[in-house]
C-alpha cells in the first residue's frame, strides 16, 4: 500500500482484486486497507461489485479517525494538541468508547493507554520502516496510565496530557463489524463475511454450514500442510486472532512484539503465542483474543466463565481449545449472539481476570 | 331517566325477574354455558396452536430459508464449492478467508483461475506494509 511513513497518505484510489476461492457460490475480493489486508466475501456474488464501496467508505472512515499512523488521522490531531478537553466525531467517539469497555471488561489487561509503552519500545513508526534493532536499552518497565484516566461523555473526551491511546486491540475488529454492517445493507439479501487482517466479521445469512475459514497461529499463510492451523465454520457472530509471532522487532538485543502488558509497559510475556476467539461482534472478540495473550494462563478460566469459544496456542505448539471451540477440523464455530463486552461494561467496572 | 312502568290499557307488561329462584336458575344456566364454552374455547386455541406448529414445523423443514435474491448465476471456477438452488444458500467448502496473526496479509486466495488454498502475498505487492497496530 502507497502510503507515506509518518507522513500524508498518498491518495491512491482502493483497487480490489478479485479472488477465486474455489467457489462460485460466493464472490470474493481484497485490496490494502489500514496497513494489513481487508478481504470481502458474499453471496450472491453478483453483490460483489455493489458492496465494494460501503466497505470502502467504512474503512477509509476508520482509517482518519483512529489511526495514530497518519498524521492527519483525528487521533494524530488530538495527540499533537496534548492534553486537555476534546471534541470529537462520533466515530472516534465510538471507537474509543469500545477500547474503554475493552478495557472495563479485561479488568484493564487490553488497555487504550499503552500508546505512550509502544512508542517507548520502538513502535513508533509504520511497522515496515522499523529497523533491524536499536542498540538502546529497553524502558525501565511500569505500569501504562491506564484507561480510568480517559473521560468520555458523550463525544467529549479528556485526554490528560501525556497520554497516547492506541485503539489497536479493538478498532481493527470495530473496522469489521461496521464494515460487515454496511456491507450486509448495501447487498440487501445473503450474506457477507468482512476480514481485516484476520479479524473476521459476518452479517446475513451463512453459507450452508457457516463461511468456512482458516484459523492459524503463524503469521505464515495457512494451509492444509500446516499441522497448527485448523478450519472451522463461522455462521454468525465474529472471530479474531491475536499472535506474537508477527510484527516483531529486535531492541537491545531482545525480540519485540507489538502485545503489550499494560501492567509492565513491555511485550506481553505469557504462555500463548496465539490466541484465536470467536464473540458477538469483531471487537469483542479482537478485545479477548489480545486479553489472553497478556493475561497468560488466567485467559483459560476467564475465557471458559465468559463462554467464548477460543483455541490458544503455546509457545510449544500445544493447542488448548476453551469454550465449544470445536476439535474436529471443519467443525462448526458457535460465537456468542450477546454481547459479553457491552454487558460487562455496563454492570462492572473492573471484573479482573481469575 | 325514570320510566312509566305502569301498566296501560291493550298491553301486556314483559315479566319481571324478580323471583328469586328463577333468577338463581338463569345463574346456574349462565355459569354453566359460560364454562361450556370456556372449554370449548381452551381446546379451540390448543388445537389451532398445535396446528400452526405442526406445519411451521413441516415447512421450516420441508423449505430451508431462501431469502428473496436474485438467482445466483455465477459460473463455478474449479473448486469444490456448488449451488444448491438459485435462490438457496451456497454451499462453500473451501476456505475464504484466514484468522491469523494480528494485522498480517494472510489469506487463501489462490492464483487467478488456480483454485482456492494458495497464498495471497502482500496486496499490491512490495512486502507488507502495516500503518494499523493492532495490540
Amino acid at each position: 500500500m502507497a502510503q507515506a511513513v509518518l507522513g500524508m497518505p498518498t491518495p491512491t484510489r482502493p483497487v480490489w482484486k478479485r479472488v477465486d476461492v474455489g467457489s462460485g457460490g460466493v464472490g470474493v475480493a481484497e485490496r490494502d486497507a489500514l496497513g494489513t489486508t481487508a478481504r470481502l466475501a458474499v453471496w450472491p456474488p453478483q453483490s460483489l461489485s455493489r458492496v465494494l464501496g460501503a466497505v470502502d467508505a467504512e474503512l477509509a472512515r476508520l482509517d482518519l479517525e483512529a489511526s495514530r499512523f497518519r498524521q492527519d488521522s483525528e487521533i494524530s490531531r488530538i495527540h499533537r494538541a496534548g492534553g486537555g478537553i476534546h471534541r470529537v466525531s462520533e466515530g472516534l467517539a465510538e471507537a474509543i468508547r469500545v477500547a474503554l469497555a475493552a478495557a472495563s471488561w479485561t479488568g484493564g489487561l487490553v488497555d487504550p493507554t499503552v500508546g505512550g509503552a509502544l512508542l517507548s519500545l520502538g513502535y513508533d513508526r509504520d511497522f515496515a520502516e522499523i529497523g533491524p534493532g536499536r542498540a538502546t536499552a529497553l524502558p525501565v518497565p511500569a505500569p501504562v496510565p491506564g484507561w480510568q484516566a480517559v473521560g468520555l461523555d458523550g463525544r467529549i473526551l479528556h485526554l490528560p496530557d501525556g497520554i497516547w491511546l492506541d485503539l489497536g486491540a479493538t478498532a481493527k475488529g470495530l473496522g469489521s463489524d461496521r464494515a460487515a454492517a454496511a456491507a450486509f445493507a448495501a447487498a440487501g439479501s445473503g450474506g457477507v463475511l468482512v476480514s481485516l487482517g484476520g479479524d473476521i466479521a459476518v452479517a446475513g445469512e451463512a453459507p450452508v454450514n457457516g463461511w468456512p475459514l482458516w484459523v492459524a497461529d503463524e503469521h505464515l499463510p495457512s494451509s492444509r500442510s500446516q499441522t497448527a492451523a485448523q478450519l472451522v465454520r463461522l455462521a454468525t457472530g465474529a472471530l479474531a486472532t491475536s499472535s506474537i509471532t508477527c510484527r516483531r522487532w529486535q531492541r537491545a538485543g531482545q525480540l519485540m512484539h507489538h502485545i503489550v502488558d499494560p501492567r509492565t509497559g513491555l511485550p506481553a510475556s505469557g504462555p500463548w503465542r496465539t490466541a484465536s476467539v470467536a464473540a458477538a461482534s469483531c471487537a469483542e472478540a479482537n478485545a479477548a483474543s489480545t486479553g489472553a495473550i497478556v493475561a497468560g494462563e488466567q485467559a483459560v478460566a476467564w475465557l471458559a466463565a465468559e463462554g467464548l469459544p477460543a483455541r490458544l496456542v503455546a509457545h510449544d505448539g500445544a493447542v488448548r481449545l476453551i469454550g465449544g471451540w470445536p476439535a474436529a477440523d471443519d467443525g462448526r464455530l458457535e460465537a456468542p449472539h450477546d454481547s459479553r463486552l457491552l454487558a460487562r461494561s455496563r454492570t462492572d467496572r473492573g471484573r479482573r481476570w481469575a | 331517566m325514570e320510566h312509566n312502568r305502569e301498566a296501560q290499557p291493550g298491553r301486556v307488561p314483559l315479566p319481571r325477574f324478580d323471583n328469586s329462584s328463577s333468577v338463581q336458575q338463569a345463574a346456574i344456566a349462565r355459569d354453566g354455558g359460560i364454562r361450556r364454552l370456556r372449554r370449548v374455547s381452551n381446546w379451540t386455541a390448543a388445537a389451532l396452536i398445535a396446528g400452526v406448529a405442526a406445519t411451521s414445523g413441516y415447512f421450516a423443514h420441508a423449505n430451508p430459508v431462501a431469502p428473496a435474491t436474485s438467482a445466483i448465476t455465477a459460473t463455478a471456477p474449479t473448486g469444490t464449492g456448488t449451488l444448491l438452488g438459485t435462490t438457496h444458500k451456497p454451499s462453500v467448502s473451501s476456505p475464504v478467508a484466514t484468522s491469523g496473526g494480528s494485522g498480517v496479509t494472510v489469506g487463501t486466495s489462490g492464483s487467478a483461475g488456480g483454485g482456492g488454498g494458495g497464498t495471497s502475498g502482500s496486496v499490491g505487492g512490495g512486502g507488507t506494509v502495516s500503518t494499523w497496530l493492532d495490540n
